[in-house]
């Protein structure tokens, strides 16, 4: 389903039909789910629809940018260790509208096939609510639906001499970076600094250049999805998520 | 005729320590004081709108405040000695000025001081919930004199920042997440488990109902007519009364299609039916004998023949 669509298109995949079809001076597009149905007039020609992965933060309200990882199992890591494993996350599906050739396209719809649930990270007077998620833990890239779940690449660093119990892991949205083709994948760290506080974050661009915006994992090329909370135009607004009411 | 040379802008107003003050002088006063105030009020305009996506109304609004009336009293002072005043003055002048204003606007400066005092230590913010004595709404701005509150029926409630500042504010959404209950009342006769397990199974499915604090569903109760199971669940601060009215009706239709029912208040008669029991004759009172009667009065169960 992911890719780039040139208007009239229609498109169905597990209970989910996008199309854009033309009606007068403009496209209607239309998107069913379920009983869900959401119905938006387009005007103008020569505009492309792109249907990529996006945050999973999104539906079914925005109210949140942080995603909560819960670990099927605990996790203990060696003080001064440094480890990578791989986790699951949930997808959302984004659909844009942009003009050729432009850069920042318009959020035109967001849909999620996963179950929706959120949690509090910290105490009650001034934690932080959070999209939660459980995830198993893997030693390899697992094979999943990429249209409900997508594969994290996680570096577990630990900087203290203690060993660290880690059955959590928060991120933060506006640092997210979901590459797609086939899979959905994303690549983060996190780095235990104490008892009760960690650092987590994503890893930046490895390539520049022509291959800019793609992310070449395991001898494969992956696309950059247009993300929703990458395109907004924000300030001072801090990519890595401190954790410090535990892990 | 001749007309004298009049020049108006030298048509002399006052004299002071300093020279005399022309109309000139009062005019070019006056003139920079609306053009500072002019263009603070476009800065501020200017800065409200770009900062709108960037920063929060709760701190961008009191930066702007500030902004605008620390420019306009910078301004104000410096041109004070155009119309022969000279500022240093002012703070000889200003400890006489301040008692003799403080005593004739009490009210005035004790609700300013309260408003920086609000600023400063910020109980309250735009947008917050708030119930300020006994006026319940959202913070729709924070003056230096005065809060306003825009109530749940629309109407705006001006509250003086001193009354704000000394009673007791409850912040609705001063906390992320906030709990709320339900009590379900059911038969004795239905099984109370099965009632827990399809309001566990309810909430599950809710997103809007926090893993994290746990909702706990337990029998809290047991009833005249019903048992009573309590439910406490954990939501969003922003998301607790949408989800708070959603769920309930979800809780008492899924559990009558369950065949678990929610009882009237309701009393169990026995109604004795063996015919070769001779009917008892309920006693009469007796006069004068209270700890006899006594009994007969607090027999709630009573038998029918």
């Amino acid at each position: 389903m992911y890719g780039y669509y040139d208007p009239p298109f229609s498109v169905e995949q597990e209970g989910i039909s996008i199309s854009v079809k033309k009606t007068g001076d403009g496209w209607v597009y239309k998107r069913t789910l379920g009983k869900d149905e959401v119905e938006k007039l387009i005007l103008g020609d020569g505009k492309r629809i792109i249907i990529n992965p996006v945050e999973p933060l999104n539906t079914p309200k925005e109210i949140t940018p942080n995603l909560l990882i819960e670990f099927e199992k605990t996790l203990l890591l060696a003080g001064g260790e440094k480890k990578r494993i791989f986790l699951t996350f949930p997808v959302e599906i984004g659909v844009f509208i942009s003009e050729n050739g432009n850069k920042s396209p318009q959020v035109l719809d967001v849909l999620s096939l996963v179950r929706q649930k959120f949690t509090l990270y910290g105490e009650v007077s001034n934690g932080v609510v959070c999209k939660h998620w459980k995830s198993r833990l893997y030693s390899f890239s697992p094979l999943l639906n990429p249209l409900q779940e997508g594969v994290m690449e996680l570096t577990l660093r630990n900087t203290s001499s203690d060993w660290a119990s880690i059955s959590k892991a928060v991120f933060s949205a506006y640092g997210m970076k979901l590459y797609y083709d086939g899979d959905v994948f994303m690549k983060a760290r996190m780095d235990i600094l104490n008892r009760n506080t960690a650092e987590t974050g994503f890893e930046m661009q490895p390539i520049n250049g022509e291959m800019k915006g793609y992310l070449v994992k395991d001898q494969k090329i992956r696309k950059e999805a247009f993300g929703v909370y990458s395109l907004r135009k924000l300030g001072f607004v801090p990519l890595k998520f401190y954790m410090e009411w535990g892990f | 005729m001749i007309l004298p040379d009049i020049n108006f802008f030298d048509f002399e107003l006052y004299p002071t320590s300093k020279g005399i003050v022309t109309l000139g002088d009062l005019i070019k006063f006056v003139l920079i004081l609306s053009f500072s105030v002019l263009l603070s009020k476009v800065l501020t305009i200017y800065l409200r709108r770009s900062l709108k996506d960037r920063v929060s109304k709760d701190v961008g609004e009191p930066v702007l405040k500030l902004l605008y009336y620390g420019s306009f009293i910078v301004v104000f002072i410096s041109i004070l000695p155009l119309i022969g005043f000279d500022p240093s003055g002012f703070l000889l002048a200003g400890g006489v000025a301040g008692i003799v204003i403080g005593f004739a606007s009490q009210n005035i400066v004790g609700n300013l001081v309260a408003g920086c005092f609000l600023m400063f230590e910020r109980p309250i913010k735009i947008g917050d919930q708030v119930e300020i004595n006994g006026t319940a709404g959202y913070v729709t701005d924070i003056r230096i004199i005065s809060t306003l509150i825009r109530t749940y029926d629309g109407l705006l409630v001006r509250l003086p920042n001193q009354q704000v500042f000394t009673t007791n504010i409850t912040n609705i959404v001063g906390h992320p997440v906030r709990r709320f209950e339900y009590t379900i009342r059911i038969r004795y006769s239905d099984d109370a488990s099965a009632a827990i397990w399809l309001i566990k199974d309810l909430i599950d499915k809710e997103p809007f109902a926090l893993l994290s604090p746990a909702p706990s569903v337990f029998v809290n109760e047991l009833g005249e007519s019903s048992v009573n199971i309590t439910a406490r669940i954990w939501a969003p601060v922003n998301e607790w009364f949408g989800l708070k009215t959603r769920l309930l009706w979800n809780i008492k239709k899924t559990l009558e299609e369950n065949g678990i029912e929610i009882p009237f208040p309701q009393r169990v008669l026995h109604i004795n039916t063996n015919s070769e029991k001779p009917p008892q004759v309920i006693e009469e009172l007796k006069e004068n004998k209270f700890e006899e009667n006594e009994c007969v009065l607090n027999f709630e169960e009573r038998v029918l023949n």
